[in-house]
């Protein structure tokens, strides 16, 4: 191989390098900070139902299984409900918009489920939590992309009294 | 950060090294592209034009059989001529006219030696038994004086008569003229057996003197619905074709077709 | 001497005769198979109905209409044509009169412009009612191929178009038709986040539109009850989503039993008689159905996973489903009792909405793959799946009473800024054609398709 065709293919190369890690670098910093895997850990959308107790927790696409943030999240939830011991909660499950309507309903029913039964190993009656699916039928973010729709795929507590 | 840095500059300069020694370089001459021959796909059907040899064979051996009966066999052609041309044969009876008219046609060999006004082109003809076994035409009798006039017109100017059916080209023609005009009704089930089979009388223009669905009777059966609506659509795709593109020499072949409307191609895909 | 004489004529008979065929050339019928066609509409000319002075000023009396005839000729027009089958021709280039053609039409005139086949009619107020004969001639062949009379009160008149349409539809396709039909969905209004639903009715052409709820609380996925007087929907009423009834004639609704939890997806059965729905409760959706006369609560599917979106078969032996115990959404059918379950769909992507054909040789579905929605159909084994159409977003077929066209919905993308959204009805021919746009006032999802609305 002579020299002249080395450093041809090697520029061609280089440039080819830097073109795609200029692009991947925009990519990350993007949503590096809002997605891990697929499951939003941005701050958007969320409330607090007090002082640092997020009321809400997110899944993956076609997921039902709880993250450890999501874990935390709801820890904070249930010491929170163990201090209000008046306070009633309804867990309203969602989904995003890319699936069947009714699936999304029984997806939405079986995230608040998994909510509440995480709740429930850390004391709190099953009486003082109801269950509320909405499927697709309430995203809190219209938009039609992937960042949206991870906002979406959520198990909210809201106090029902 | 630093580290994941160093890490991924360490490995781009790796990938660098690698990619230099082995890339062949990209700015090669083009390949010479052999020239574009046009290819032209016409559809060849599996079966020639040449009429059923297989069934030819049986036919053939019942016919030696009935030779003997030839004499009584003699007065066919006269019942046969006294039926109305209108009238819708039942299966039975269709058949039983075939064997009759089959064995007529026997006698032409027979007799052959005895008359000599018979052309080489007629002779030829009649010794092809492929032709003599593939009968199913009833209304040849009737026609039958016109057909001795017509003849002697034609005989002279039809050299390639070995062949007894449509050409290639002919056949194409014809078929696309009634692609266009046979407006298929979707929606038909393709797991019946939609086969419509209609029988042409034509004119030497083209026109239609006559035509006849074969199964006409299944066209009025209770839950044979679709089979009726297909006949229909295929009448209606004759009628709408007339005068239809028939070839302008040989009249005596193709004076008596048969269009199998089969529907199946385009409903499965 | 005698004997011999007749022996030599007999023979010169025989020989005669001989010459005669002889010279005859012995030609093989030349058969010609013809295998392919093309999928042309069928050009149609459609007569205004013919109508005497004397009904047309009561009809317009009645109902405020110019020229029933006429009106009641247009809907048939726009019917045939909708069904991508038919090609109606412009009727300034009709050359008989209305009356004239419907007593013997004139097949020379209507071969001129290219008809194939031609509908004539009458209308006529009598007895306070309107009766309508009608006929159906083809025109290549000159002959009549159907004459009907019916009588019905005045205020059906759109109906009436829509009779003679089915008709006419199946003598020349071979099939039933679905033109005297309604179609139940759900109408939107509103942002993404905060939509308001409302349940909506119309004639299968977009008339007669009516709204039965007010849309104070979520409602979802109505379907029709095969004798066409009841719906059966999902509706949050109270904020607890539960399985209704609604009777369309009175108004009234219920709730279809007494459950602690959620109940979705509901469809009736074939004979009307039961409910057949998911049930949700910790986690867990399966399915079941109700007696609507014994109120006697039966489970279908019994399993850790969600099973949701039955449809039974029109024989009432089988259930399709949507279930993922599989770990993935799939299609599966089992006995109408629940036993059997067998998997169908195997194909890449996630597989939805299964619906049983009225004619129950086909099941379809939604299946999501690779980000794209496809609106499909398979045979009841799960062979010979095909797809139909693809979408960004689209789903729940819903089947025309004749197992021949399929409704569902199609949503679009937001833009940035989430802004764009709208949700339509769209209809897809069997075999992938005449795919359209259903027109609605309002935005509109969830479509569900009625039997025929005569007998």
């Amino acid at each position: 191989m002579n020299l002249s065709k080395i450093l041809k293919n090697g520029f061609l190369i280089l440039v080819a390098c830097l073109v795609l890690t200029a692009c991947a670098t925009k990519k990350s910093t993007e949503t590096l900070g809002q997605l891990q895997g697929d499951v939003y850990t941005g701050s958007d959308t969320v409330k607090e139902l007090a002082s640092g107790v997020p009321d809400r927790v997110f899944f993956a696409t076609n997921e039902t299984v709880l993250t450890t943030a999501s874990r935390e999240t709801l820890r904070k939830q249930a010491t929170w409900l163990r201090k209000n011991s008046d306070i009633n909660v309804v867990l309203e499950g969602h989904a995003d918009e890319r699936g069947t309507r009714e699936y999304n309903l029984a997806l939405g029913e079986r995230r608040a489920n998994s909510a509440k039964d995480y709740l429930m190993t850390y004391g709190i009656s099953s009486e003082r939590i109801s269950v509320l699916s909405y499927g697709k039928e309430k995203p809190v973010d219209s938009g039609s992309n992937p960042l949206a729709w991870s906002k979406n795929r959520r198990s909210v507590t809201v106090k029902a009294n | 950060m630093n580290r994941s840095v160093t890490i991924s500059f360490g490995l781009h300069t790796l990938l660098f090294i690698v990619t230099a020694m082995s890339l062949p370089f990209l700015a090669k001459k083009p390949i010479d592209l052999p020239p574009i021959i046009s290819v032209e796909l016409i559809q060849i059907t599996d079966k020639t034009n040449i009429p059923f040899a297989p069934k030819a064979k049986k036919i053939i051996e019942k016919v030696k059989e009935k030779e003997k009966k030839l004499v009584s066999e003699q007065a066919p052609p006269k019942k046969i001529k006294k039926q109305k041309p209108d009238a819708v044969p039942l299966p039975d009876e269709k058949i039983e006219k075939i064997k009759k008219i089959k064995d007529k046609k026997q006698n032409p060999k027979k007799v052959e030696t005895e008359i000599k006004q018979i052309s080489e082109f007629e002779q030829k003809e009649l010794f092809d038994s492929n032709n003599i076994a593939a009968l199913i035409d009833k209304s040849k009798v009737e026609s039958a004086e016109t057909n001795k006039k017509l003849d002697k017109v034609t005989q002279n100017q039809d050299k390639d008569m070995d062949f007894a059916g449509l050409t290639l080209s002919e056949e194409d023609a014809l078929k696309a003229q009634i692609f266009g005009c046979w407006s298929i009704p979707l929606g038909l089930p393709f797991n019946e057996d939609l086969l419509v089979r209609i029988k042409l009388q034509l004119k030497p223009d083209g026109s239609i003197i006559r035509s006849e669905v074969l199964d006409h009777a299944r066209m009025n059966k209770p839950g044979q619905k679709f089979y009726k609506v297909l006949a229909e659509s295929a009448l209606r795709a004759i009628k709408l074709c007339q005068p239809l593109r028939v070839p302008s020499t040989g009249y005596e072949r193709w004076k008596n077709m048969q269009l199998n409307f089969d529907a199946r191609e385009m409903l499965e895909g | 001497m005698q004997e011999k004489c007749w022996k030599d004529k007999m023979l010169f008979r025989y020989l005669f005769i001989l010459l005669i065929l002889l010279p005859i050339k012995v030609f093989a019928l030349i058969e010609v198979d013809i295998t392919r066609g093309n999928l042309n509409p069928l050009p149609v000319a459609v007569s205004p109905l013919s109508i005497d002075k004397n009904s047309k000023s009561n009809f317009k009396k009645i109902l405020n209409k110019e020229n029933l005839g006429s009106e009641i000729s247009i809907i048939v027009e726009n019917n045939l044509k909708q069904s991508g089958l038919f090609n109606p021709l412009n009727k300034d280039a009709f050359l008989q009169e209305p009356d004239i053609a419907n007593l013997k039409p004139r097949f020379e005139d209507w071969n001129l412009i290219k008809a194939q086949a031609l509908v004539t009619g009458k209308v006529t107020f009598v007895d306070e009612k309107l009766r309508v004969e009608f006929r159906l001639w083809d025109v290549l062949a000159g002959k009549e191929m159907m004459a009907l009379a019916f009588t019905t009160v005045p205020n059906n008149w759109r109906r009436v178009g829509h009779i003679i349409t089915d008709k006419v539809y199946e003598r020349l396709t071979g099939e039933k038709g679905y033109f005297d039909t309604r179609i139940i969905y759900i109408s939107e209004e509103g942002p993404k986040t905060n939509r308001i639903k409302k349940l909506a009715i119309m004639d299968q052409d977009g008339f007669n539109n009516k709204f039965l709820t007010l849309g104070n609380e979520l409602v979802l996925t109505p379907r029709f009850s095969p004798t066409n007087q009841m719906v059966t929907y999902l509706s949050y009423f109270k904020n607890l989503p539960r399985v209704y009834l609604l009777d369309i004639e009175t108004g009234m609704q219920e709730v279809v039993g007494d459950f602690p939890g959620m109940t979705f997806a509901p469809r009736f059965s074939p004979d009307g008689k039961k409910i057949i729905m998911s049930f949700a409760k910790d986690g867990n959706s399966d399915i079941y159905t109700m007696d609507l006369e014994n109120r006697i609560v039966e489970r279908i599917s019994n399993h850790p996973s969600i099973d949701t979106s039955p449809s039974y078969s029109p024989d009432g032996k089988h259930i399709t489903f949507n279930s993922d115990r599989s770990g993935y959404q799939q299609i599966y059918v089992m006995s109408s009792s629940g036993k059997n379950v067998k998997r169908i769909s195997f194909g890449s992507g996630l597989y939805g909405t299964p619906v049983w054909s009225p004619r129950g040789d086909l099941i379809a579905f939604t299946k999501l793959h690779k980000g794209k929605f496809y609106i499909g159909v398979m045979r009841t084994d799960g062979t010979g799946e095909r797809l139909l159409t693809e979408n960004f977003y689209q789903e729940a077929p819903s089947w025309s009473p004749n197992g021949r066209v399929l409704i569902f919905y199609r949503e679009t993308k937001t833009n940035k800024k989430g802004e764009g959204f709208s949700a339509k009805l769209w209809s897809i021919d069997l075999t992938g054609y005449n795919e359209k746009m259903v027109v609605t006032e309002t935005d509109a999802s969830d479509p569900s398709w009625s039997s025929l609305l005569s007998n």
